[in-house]
């Protein structure tokens, strides 16, 4: 048991930091005050992933034959943190590299391997998930958007609903229902499909939270070769529960809520308000609460290094990691005062950043479930 | 970075854990609780296996282990102060039990009535006193640890122990009680969700209600990430931010802990018959040093965002106050 960075990992959070130093624009905040969706970003992470894969950082924790440098998970976890921190220049691209590379790796055919790896890895490709439905939110395997197989093709139709990204995206990673007569985790696959694919309808649900941030993705007889198919027909919950696994630590939201902290803290001694004792037990809990999801996610990557199998640690790391990126949003609303109601300004791009955390990706009284089980073993109810 | 352990590690934390096995656990505290006795058999045998001595080889991170399996055994030992404290300000190895107290304290310091010495902890000095028998009367307390009343005459026998350790005894202070508060937290948890498991009410277990089960959650989130952030604090060792943040958020944890696993253990939670007492109490009993949680939180700040609280002396006073433990000083 050691908790120290080796030196090549501590130059290297040296190295992301004079890149990121060097590539962000100066209007960089601006930019990405509507988070890794925004028009803004979505356009400037491809010039960015571009800048990165040529450095080999974009998915250096790939293995070599696919692009990759088989780099220690540690070095890729720092280029996450350092990204988020700063409000994820990657844009999508994040997720494809944590883990939509990783689930083709895994469960691709050749074809769909090299059609797509190459493309992940040289940042020049956008991805989103369409998972979620209106009536399959926490219970996934409740969807019914359906993809019926007629020759070599798949007829898809059916709804998708907060698909985050879809409007640049180029790919959709879907999950569908194959057999139309099956229920629940059974009969469904994961296609591959091409956003500009006829039939697909994207209308953005306007939100609170930032420009173009939600969106309904409609598919009307949309056909599609049946080679777009990820992993065996009908299994494809073991393709998405395997990746997911990975996507849960994905966002680095403690490291992006310690950045926070720290600029409100320097705020707060300018405005003379460590003076107060209730603000300087905030920044401390606040801080506290940053590190502690930061160790807890470490721990989840500790077991990714190993190759370890992925655990409930996930969970724990998952659920801490909205409690801060909530915290601190809520805090800089305290701190900054009324001044904060202004769109646009940090503590309200900020607030709204984390104000979904305990929603995305699994709500955290799924995640919550799934620690009493897993964890504490507890009984089902 | 390795959350698992080494061989070296891994042969200590085994050790340890055979010789409290034997030597210590819940009913060993409850018969030496009845009359707030000391266990002076464990810390022999403690001694014995060489885990008494500064002269141990046993660097920071091995000792917090051994602190957070001491606690998780319920014992009765003062080796916390022994194995963090004494080394980080005593050049030589010193008569145990010790007991810590920061100067201007007032009311009951545990271990004081067993202690044979006390390390003073005085802004930026450490004082010792050797105590004589029975110098520190016993305090009876229902808070789980031996508690003795210091007075102001042995307070002012305390010999300086050196410039600037004062931040050094108060550091291996501070990790000491977190690694205390995760080994109870870690047995208080363990013990409730072991009774949840077999208790039955409405015909089905009571853990598998999902009301309860996400307060037990919540409950294990909160006890993991104390305990890593603690480990790493003790691997980390130098500057106190690490052991700020983890003691800052292991007692914070710690009251949710007790409130929980009283909750949801009902009635006989609060017997002497049932074991959670013995951890759940002594929460509350570490939640009193250096300050509490406020004390902690501050010294997160002071070490992360430091020249900003420079000279802030108006704030600290206030978060002090007359609080009881909030003697710290500036
Ligand atoms: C910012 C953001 C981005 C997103 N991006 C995507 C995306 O790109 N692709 C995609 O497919 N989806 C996406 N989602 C959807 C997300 O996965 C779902 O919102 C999430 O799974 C919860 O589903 P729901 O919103 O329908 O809530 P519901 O399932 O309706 O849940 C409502 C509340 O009930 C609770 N609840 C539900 N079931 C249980 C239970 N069994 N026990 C206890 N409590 C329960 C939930 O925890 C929640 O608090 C995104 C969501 C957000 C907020």
């Amino acid at each position: 048991m050691e908790f120290d960075w080796t030196e090549d990992e501590a130059q290297h959070r040296a190295e992301i930091r004079d890149f990121l130093a060097e590539e962000l624009p100066g209007d960089w905040e601006e930019m990405a005050q509507h988070g890794p969706g925004g028009d803004a970003q979505a356009a400037f992470s491809k010039v960015f992933c571009g800048r990165m894969a040529a450095r080999g950082w974009l998915t250096q924790h790939w293995p070599i034959e696919y692009g990759g440098r088989d780099a220690s998970p540690w070095r890729h976890a720092m280029v996450g943190e350092e990204m988020w921190a700063i409000g994820e220049p990657r844009g999508a691209q994040y997720m494809n590299v944590n883990w939509i590379g990783p689930a083709l790796m895994r469960y691709g055919s050749e074809a769909q391997k090299a059609e797509h790896l190459p493309r992940i890895s040289a940042g020049d490709v956008l991805w989103c998930q369409g998972f979620s439905e209106p009536e399959a939110g926490s219970d996934l395997a409740a969807l019914r958007t359906e993809a019926l197989r007629v020759g070599d093709e798949y007829v898809i139709n059916g709804s998708k609903i907060w698909t985050s990204y879809c409007n640049h995206a180029d790919f959709i990673l879907l999950l569908v229902r194959t057999d139309p007569d099956s229920r629940r985790h059974r009969g469904i696959s994961v296609l591959l499909v091409p956003m500009d694919t006829p039939g697909i309808e994207i209308r953005e649900i306007p939100s609170v939270v930032g420009e173009r941030y939600f969106h309904e993705v409609f598919f009307t007889d949309v056909h599609v070769p049946v080679t777009t198919r990820l992993g065996p027909e009908n299994e494809g919950w073991e393709v998405v529960g395997h990746a997911l696994q990975f996507e849960r630590v994905g966002a680095a939201r403690y490291a992006r809520a310690a950045v926070t902290l720290d600029r409100l803290a320097e705020l707060a001694r300018e405005r003379g308000l460590l003076d107060d004792p209730i603000v300087v037990d905030r920044l401390g809990e606040a801080r506290a609460l940053c590190e502690a999801a930061r160790v807890l996610t470490y721990k989840v990557i500790d077991l990714r290094a190993k190759g370890s199998p992925p655990t409930a640690d996930t969970q724990l790391a998952r659920v801490l990691g909205t409690r801060a990126d909530n915290a601190i949003g809520v805090l800089a609303l305290e701190i900054i005062g009324p001044e904060a109601l202004e769109s646009g300004s940090f503590a309200d791009a900020n607030f709204r950043l984390a104000m979904t955390a305990g929603v995305a990706v699994g709500a955290s009284e799924v995640q919550l479930n799934l620690i009493a089980s897993r964890f504490l073993g507890l009984p089902r109810e | 970075m390795d959350f698992d352990l080494n061989d070296e590690q891994r042969a200590v934390v085994e050790a340890i854990e055979a010789l409290l096995e034997r030597h210590a656990g819940a009913a060993r505290a409850i018969e030496l609780g009845r009359d707030g006795g000391y266990d002076t058999a464990l810390d022999a045998a403690l001694e014995a296996a060489g885990y008494g001595e500064i002269a141990t080889d046993l660097g920071l991170l091995e000792a917090v282990l051994l602190v957070e399996a001491l606690a998780r055994h319920g014992a009765v030992s003062g080796s916390a102060a022994r194995l963090l404290a004494v080394p980080a300000v005593c050049d030589a190895g010193v008569p145990g039990p010790v007991a810590l107290m920061r100067a201007g304290h007032s009311g009951p310091v545990r271990y004081a009535s067993h202690a044979n010495t006390l390390l003073i902890l005085d802004g930026d000095q450490a004082r010792r006193v050797t105590l004589r028998p029975g110098e520190c009367p016993a305090v009876p307390s229902n808070f789980g640890f031996p508690m003795g009343r210091v007075s102001a005459e042995c307070v002012g026998r305390g010999e300086p122990l050196g410039q600037g350790r004062g931040a050094r005894l108060e550091d291996a202070w501070r990790l000491g009680l977190a690694a205390e508060t995760v080994g109870c937290m870690d047995a208080a948890l363990a013990e409730t969700v072991a009774y949840l498991k077999q208790r039955r009410q409405f015909g089905q277990t009571i853990a598998s209600f999902q009301a309860v089960q996400h307060r037990l959650a919540e409950c294990a989130i909160q006890v993991e990430a104390s305990r890593w952030l603690t480990r790493e604090a003790g691997f980390v060792a130098s500057g106190s931010e690490a052991v700020a943040s983890a003691a800052a958020f292991a007692l914070d944890a710690a009251g949710h802990v007790f409130a929980e696993t009283h909750q949801l253990s009902g009635a006989i939670g609060f017997t002497r018959e049932h074991d959670l007492h013995v951890w759940s109490m002594r929460l509350h009993a570490l939640r009193q040093e250096l300050g509490g949680v406020g004390g902690h939180r501050r010294a997160v700040v002071e070490a992360r965002w430091g020249e900003a609280l420079e000279g802030e002396a108006r704030g600290g006073e206030a978060l002090e106050g007359e609080a009881p433990g909030g003697d710290r000083p500036r």
